[in-house]
């Protein structure tokens, strides 16, 4: 029995428990994805894009089809066989080079194929003329369009052009005391050698280091876009600190300061302000010669910063995400303009090695009260999510979590600003939400960091990329409706490595029968196919515990 | 070298040779009647009252066509051959135009006796070896004329070409050929076919010849051996036309005559002749285990597919459309369901249709559904299933393949509609798994070579419009597509279980094998389950439950538990595992079907490898909590039960939905009907509720699911008669001989009717064909009594030429005319005395 199972469907199951499943899950990452990483079968998409990638990564046809006869544990169906032959067969076929007279060209060995291209309505404003039969010009501009096109059609173009090396900036780690750890050194490699692609880390894994590491890589100018200004500065924080870059060679982009540095770190909101009608500091990506672009976060990457990407197709792109899941479904943008999924590994694996923390989640779920009931159910329907999520019930649960792990760093986290201040109140616990001031806010990390806080109620501000060090429990009481990636960020907030080798908790306070517990579930889908079994308390019984 | 020609007639008959097609079979052994009728049962039907009726039986063209269409391709060439020879013909003149001047090929020297013996077998030929006659309907069919080109691409003969020519050109051609003058028209074709004959005088004649003339040649020579010329024609025409190596065939056109084009040809009549069937050269090999192991799975994918299709349809059959069959729209559907194309839809709609599991209900709103032999189907074991799908394939006339096409009139033509049995259907699928099945195991051919051998065997019918396939063709591809759909071969080799399904027979020796008797074929059967048996995988009893909600069956799942799985949980992905997704929706769907959530849980327990998790049993809790929490309502009557499950049941019946029933308590229903209508309906559901307070014992029915009246499979429509078994064939020859016997005896006491005495000539009908179709075989004259329109009768004397279609077409002596009288008008017919033929 082997561990593999082939579905018509094109998903593989893999069985983690087996003694093959190691080797096989090395031999079929490199054309299938993973979707889905719960606790006993593991399962994987066998995608065109995934098989186009693995061309592009030097796999042939062969070598994914004798991974999967060797690994099933059922005979795979033939048409199966023949339809990955045929779809990596595609691969290659169109190919975009530099050419010494005519600048960049689209070049087929397949003339039947570029006849086809031309012949689509959506390429035929992206090249120029024809040089040969076989050969045609390509607007320099509309590199990244006209692959994201073609891989559209089907017919994925191999990109043989190049990159532009940009302006050289001696960079290096300065691994003093620390050193890269293996997944990311590999994760680096894995991005260097593919060229441009994306990196997926779970929160708390160091992604802050592969972004340094491939800036060691490059030694060129480097620009870093980021979410908001507080994980801007983490990032110069960091890469001060693990790189021989200095203060003075790092510059920050914001709403507040516009410096120009040969490393350069922006938020995506200064990028996408727009002042009548025009991007104004679009042109930060061309007011340097970039050698590498970093998008933190890439899955929050807006839609005008796409656009401009597809322009950017020279220069090297480096995409860093805990979750690649995107409730606009755009994740095929993601992976067309900034690059294919590079390096990818399940949280759980990361977690055994002992670089995140284990967590446990908590699901507790609240009753209303009946007149509670009563009101949520005469309440108009866009008013719904936000009665059930900030009902009254809630802020004893939450109390009674604050209560239970006392002594210990926690966050409550939550989306509504009223609740958050109620909560702050009853908990005499200060609120960090979008009115509170940078440098306010770093002054309550700081404190939360030193312990001299030990509860810290916080908006959604705080979803992303701010490091708290020791936070060991996280209480949700509130969420942006049912976004899996916000409930993977959140429970990120915790799961950095305890000294103490403490697992982390993590609670989400749900109201039963209500709007609240499905969108919680949707939430809780990532995190469950990454392994995290939720567990289920009722509140009534945390309650009666406490007051045991 | 001069091919001899024909002398006479009447030489033949005096060595003693049989005059007649009867008389060689009279003289034939039982044993040579059984395989002449064996090859043409339609001969048999009915059964021939003596040789002679047989013989112009054997000569009628329907039957003709029909036993040409069945030649392969070395015999019909060697027929084609025939009817270009001099008729009767000797062996030695076929082999030279078979072999040609040069002989050099030793397989068709050695070939050629069997194909003979083939054509002899049929009745196609007749006569010694050295007076070989094609049967005449045969040579009209075969021989060239304008209007169809031979295949051998041969014209007319000099003396048929010069027909109609003015004596005067025929002499200019003799002295422009350089013959001697004669003042005999008749002797001047002689002299010139004589020249084209003979090789080396024509080597001279041809050597002298203009080089654009000698392209013309070359260019008519393997045929069509037409071509124009214009009024005034161009000097190398005009050496051409002068010498008669070009002879006029109608006003503009001219045709190169038959010895010439032999000569050119070194007297061959083919241009390729193929003695021997193409080879199957092997395509990639692959490991017999690996086309076993995947086939097995294919068939198993293709059980599954049968199953999905008549569970969805057992509630919700699409309706029958008034000219019958499935519409557009409903197979697109189907194939959306099945997620598939609308081809493979079609194959498995029509595939469940003729193994008799799927009919339509017969009702006034007429819709299709499964029948109950499928309930049969299903409770046997999976390898069972498959044979008998797998049989029902190969012997059903129905042809998936056309669905989705349209007929000759351009009229749609629907899967499970009525114009899709295609007759040649079961003997094409099983010729092309015979050819496979000759292959080492793991062997595979492609398509095209398969089909080269397929058309050697039965050479295809020029189609009708070019670019489209014969039928044949056609069926071929569609058995290898659907084949490997059924795992009967994988990766284009036979499977073990497609092997074991074709029998002894299937050594692709003979053309077809002896009709299968039902117990044979479930012998097969049996033998093809036994052998797809062990490749199958295991059916297994137990799942892994994940927190993700979902569930993973590693393999097929035993059959109590994948139903009950498919209805507490969606399926997410199928294939060697199924994924299941528990939602809210599906857990209730498991609570209408009357369970409970301990029972549930404790199902998972029971099934699940891994522990139940806890998300899990939540959702089962949390949707049972809420489900048939109902409270409020007036009500007719109630219904009260200390089972509460009892009441959950008959809740989600289906039939109870007319009483209306309403849960007030676990306890408790209240219905909208009257308590009358209410015990009745529940009588009616197979419970014994009693009015008011006493209970009584609670049988519990199943769901119902819809079922046709019992219904038949769709009997397989043959094309002609069936092949007779030994038996019949010998009593066939045993009664013809005895009609035979009877008929000659009787034959000379009547042999001399008297026409003298005035009166009409009288014999039977039956009688009456057999002498006009003896006549027209022999050429001789009869003589008829007629009675015209009028009623006037007439005695006539004529040649007949055809009997066709219930009349005779010959040359009236007494008219002097070819006339065409109506076979029924004629009162009887009696033979001229000798000295009048």
């Amino acid at each position: 029995m082997s561990c593999l199972i082939v579905q018509s469907d094109k998903t593989l199951l893999l069985e983690v428990d087996h003694e093959q499943a190691d080797a096989c899950r090395r031999a079929i990452a490199p054309f299938a994805e993973l979707e889905r990483a719960p606790e006993h079968i593991h399962t994987y998409r066998v995608t065109p894009l995934g098989l186009w990638n693995a061309r592009a990564a030097g796999h042939d046809a062969e070598q994914v089809v004798d991974a999967l006869v060797t690994y099933s544990r059922y005979p795979v169906p033939h048409a199966l066989l023949v339809d990955i032959a045929e779809t990596m067969d595609r691969y290659g076929r169109l190919r975009l080079l530099k050419h010494p007279t005519h600048g960049l060209v689209l070049e087929s060995t397949d003339r039947p194929v570029l006849e086809e291209i031309l012949r689509s309505k959506k390429i035929q404003p992206l090249v120029g003329a024809r040089i040969d039969p076989d050969t045609v010009a390509v607007h320099p501009s509309e590199r990244g369009q006209i692959k994201q096109t073609l891989l559209k059609l089907g017919w994925p173009a191999e990109d043989l052009a190049g990159y532009v090396d940009g302006e050289a900036h001696p960079i290096e780690l300065d691994e003093d005391g620390w050193a890269l750890r293996p997944y990311q050194q590999q994760a680096v490699d894995g991005f260097w050698h593919g060229g441009s692609g994306v990196v997926v880390l779970p929160c708390g894994a160091g992604k802050t280091l592969v972004g340094a590491g491939a800036m060691a890589k490059a030694k060129a100018t480097t620009l870093i876009l980021v979410t908001n200004t507080v994980s801007a500065r983490q990032w110069k924080h960091e890469l001060v600190k693990r790189t021989s870059l200095t203060e003075e060679e790092i510059g920050e982009y914001s709403g507040t300061k516009k410096e120009i540095r040969p490393v350069t770190i922006a938020t995506y909101q200064v990028l996408t302000t727009k002042r009548k009608g025009i991007y104004p500091h679009l042109e930060l990506f061309d007011s340097r010669d970039w050698g590498l672009v970093v998008y933190d976060e890439v899955h929050l990457l807006p839609a005008p910063v796409f656009k401009f990407t597809a322009d950017l197709q020279a220069r090297r792109r480096l995409g860093l995400t805990a979750t690649l899941v995107r409730e606009d479904g755009r994740e095929s943008d993601v992976f067309s303009l900034i690059g294919p999924k590079r390096f990818d590994a399940p949280w759980k694996e990361i977690e055994a090695q002992g670089y995140i923390a284990p967590a446990d989640c908590v699901e507790v779920r609240v009753n209303l009260s009946d007149s509670e009931r009563l009101a949520y159910a005469t309440a108009e329907a866009e008013e719904k999510y936000r009665f059930c999520a900030t009902t009254a019930t809630k802020r004893r649960v939450t109390e009674a979590l604050v209560a239970k792990h006392k002594g210990e760093q926690t966050l409550v986290i939550g989306q509504y600003i009223d609740q958050l201040d109620e909560l702050g109140e009853h908990l005499d616990a200060p609120v960090i939400k979008g009115e509170t001031s940078n440098a306010q806010r770093e002054k309550l990390f700081d404190a939360f960091r030193q312990g001299e806080l030990s509860v810290l109620v916080v908006s959604k501000v705080a979803n992303f990329s701010i490091d708290l060090p020791e936070a060991t429990v996280a209480i949700q009481v509130s969420g942006t409706f049912g976004s899996r990636q916000e409930e993977a960020q959140r429970l990120g907030r915790v799961l950095r490595p305890k000294a103490d080798g403490h697992e982390a908790r993590f609670y989400s306070v749900v109201a039963r029968d209500t709007i609240d517990q499905d969108f919680a579930a949707h939430r809780q889908r990532f995190l469950a196919e990454q392994g995290y079994a939720y567990r289920i308390v009722d509140a009534d019984a945390l309650l009666a515990e406490d007051g045991s | 070298m001069t091919t001899p020609r024909e002398t006479g007639s009447s030489g033949g008959a005096a060595r003693g040779g049989p005059r007649t097609l009867a008389e060689e079979l009279r003289a034939r052994p039982d044993g040579a009647l059984a395989r002449l009728l064996r090859a043409r049962p339609d001969l048999l039907h009915p059964v021939p009252g003596d040789l002679t009726q047989l013989a112009t039986r054997a000569g009628t063209r329907a039957s003709v066509v029909r036993a040409l269409e069945r030649l392969d391709r070395f015999v019909l060439q060697t027929a084609e051959a025939l009817a270009v020879a001099p008729d009767p013909c000797p062996y030695g003149t076929l082999a030279a135009l078979m072999c040609g001047d040069a002989a050099d090929d030793p397989r068709i020297a050695g070939a050629l006796p069997g194909a003979v013996a083939t054509l002899r077998d049929q009745a196609l030929v007749w006569g010694g070896e050295d007076r070989m006659r094609l049967v005449r309907t045969a040579r009209e069919l075969l021989a060239p004329s304008p209007a169809h080109p031979s295949p051998t691409g041969l014209g007319p003969t000099v003396a048929e070409a010069t027909a109609g020519m003015s004596p005067g050109r025929v002499q200019q051609i003799i002295a422009a050929a350089g013959l001697p003058g004669t003042h005999d028209p008749v002797s001047a074709v002689a002299a010139l076919t004589a020249l084209f004959e003979d090789r080396t005088r024509m080597a001279a004649l041809l050597a002298g010849a203009p080089a654009e003339a000698t392209a013309v040649l070359g260019m008519l020579l393997w045929g069509p051996p037409y071509g124009t010329v214009t009024a005034d024609p161009a000097p190398h025409l005009r050496w051409l036309l002068d010498r008669g190596l070009l002879l006029p065939a109608a006003p503009g056109s001219v045709v190169l005559p038959r010895e010439a084009a032999l000569h050119l040809r070194a007297g061959r009549a083919h241009r390729a002749p193929e003695p021997t069937a193409p080879e199957l050269a092997p395509a990639t090999p692959h490991s017999a285990r690996t086309v076993d192991a995947t086939a097995a799975g294919q068939a198993f994918t293709a059980l599954g597919a049968v199953e999905e299709l008549l569970t969805a349809w057992q509630s919700d059959g699409p309706l029958v459309l008034r000219a019958g069959g499935l519409s557009v729209r409903d197979l697109k559907r189907t194939a959306g369901l099945l997620d598939t194309t609308e081809t493979t839809a079609a194959f498995w709609t029509e595939l469940a249709y003729a193994a008799g599991l799927l009919a339509s209900d017969g009702e006034v709103d007429e819709r299709y559904a499964p029948t109950p032999a499928y309930d049969d189907w299903l409770h046997l074991p999976a390898e069972h299933r498959w044979a008998r799908l797998a049989t029902a394939w190969l012997a059903a006339t129905r042809t998936p393949g056309l669905a989705g096409g349209r007929d000759a009139k351009a009229r749609p033509l629907n899967a499970l509609g009525p114009d899709l049995d295609r007759s040649p259907a079961p003997e094409v699928r099983h010729r092309v798994l015979a050819l496979l099945a000759t292959l080492p195991p793991g062997t595979s051919v492609s398509p095209e070579t398969l089909l080269a051998r397929l058309h050697w065997e039965r050479p295809p019918r020029t189609p009708a419009e070019p670019g489209t396939e014969d039928l044949r063709t056609r069926l071929a591809r569609w058995t290898v597509t659907e084949a490997e759909l059924l795992g009967v071969t994988n990766r284009g080799a036979l499977s073990a279980p497609g092997r074991a399904l074709l029998g002894d027979g299937g050594d692709g020796g003979t053309e077809s094998a002896e009709p299968l008797t039902d117990a044979e074929a479930g012998a097969l059967a049996v033998r093809a389950a036994a052998a797809l048996a062990p490749l199958l995988p295991e059916p297994l009893d137990h799942i892994l439950l994940q927190a993700d909600l979902t569930a993973v069956a590693p393999g097929p799942l035993k059959r109590p538990l994948a139903q009950v799985l498919s209805v507490l949980a969606d399926v997410e992905s199928k294939g060697g595992a199924t994924v299941y997704r528990f939602t809210p929706a599906s857990v209730r769907r498991a609570l209408d079907a009357g369970r409970t959530a301990a029972d549930l849980k404790a199902f998972l327990t029971e099934h699940s490898r891994t522990p139940v998790p806890q998300p899990l049993a939540y959702l089962i809790d949390d949707v049972a909590r809420r489900h048939g929490h109902l409270r409020v309502g007036a009500a007719s009557s109630y219904l009260r039960c200390d089972d509460d499950a009892v009441l959950a049941e008959i809740l989600a019946d289906r039939r109870s939905a007319p009483l209306r029933l309403r849960r007030l308590a676990p306890t408790v229903l209240a219905a909208q009907a009257a308590p009358d209508e209410l015990l009745e309906g529940l009588r009616a559901m197979g419970y014994a509720p009693a009015a008011e307070s006493a209970e009584g014992d609670v049988v519990v029915t199943r769901a119902d699911a819809r079922r046709t009246p019992p219904r038949t499979a769709p009997a397989p429509v043959p094309e002609g008669p069936p092949v007779p078994d030994a038996t019949l064939l010998g009593a066939a020859v045993r009664a013809i001989r005895a009609g035979d016997m009877a008929s000659t005896a009787e034959r000379k006491p009547v042999a001399a009717p008297a026409p003298a005495d005035g009166g009409l000539p009288r014999t039977t009908s039956a009688d009456t064909l057999a002498t006009m179709q003896a006549a027209v075989l022999t050429g001789s004259a009869v003589w008829i009594g007629y009675v015209n329109a009028e009623g006037a009768a007439s005695q006539r004397v004529i040649a007949p030429v055809r009997v066709e279609g219930g009349f005779v077409t010959g040359y009236d002596h007494t008219a002097d005319e070819v006339r065409t009288y109506p076979l029924h008008r004629i009162t009887g017919v009696a033979e001229l005395a000798d000295e009048h033929a």
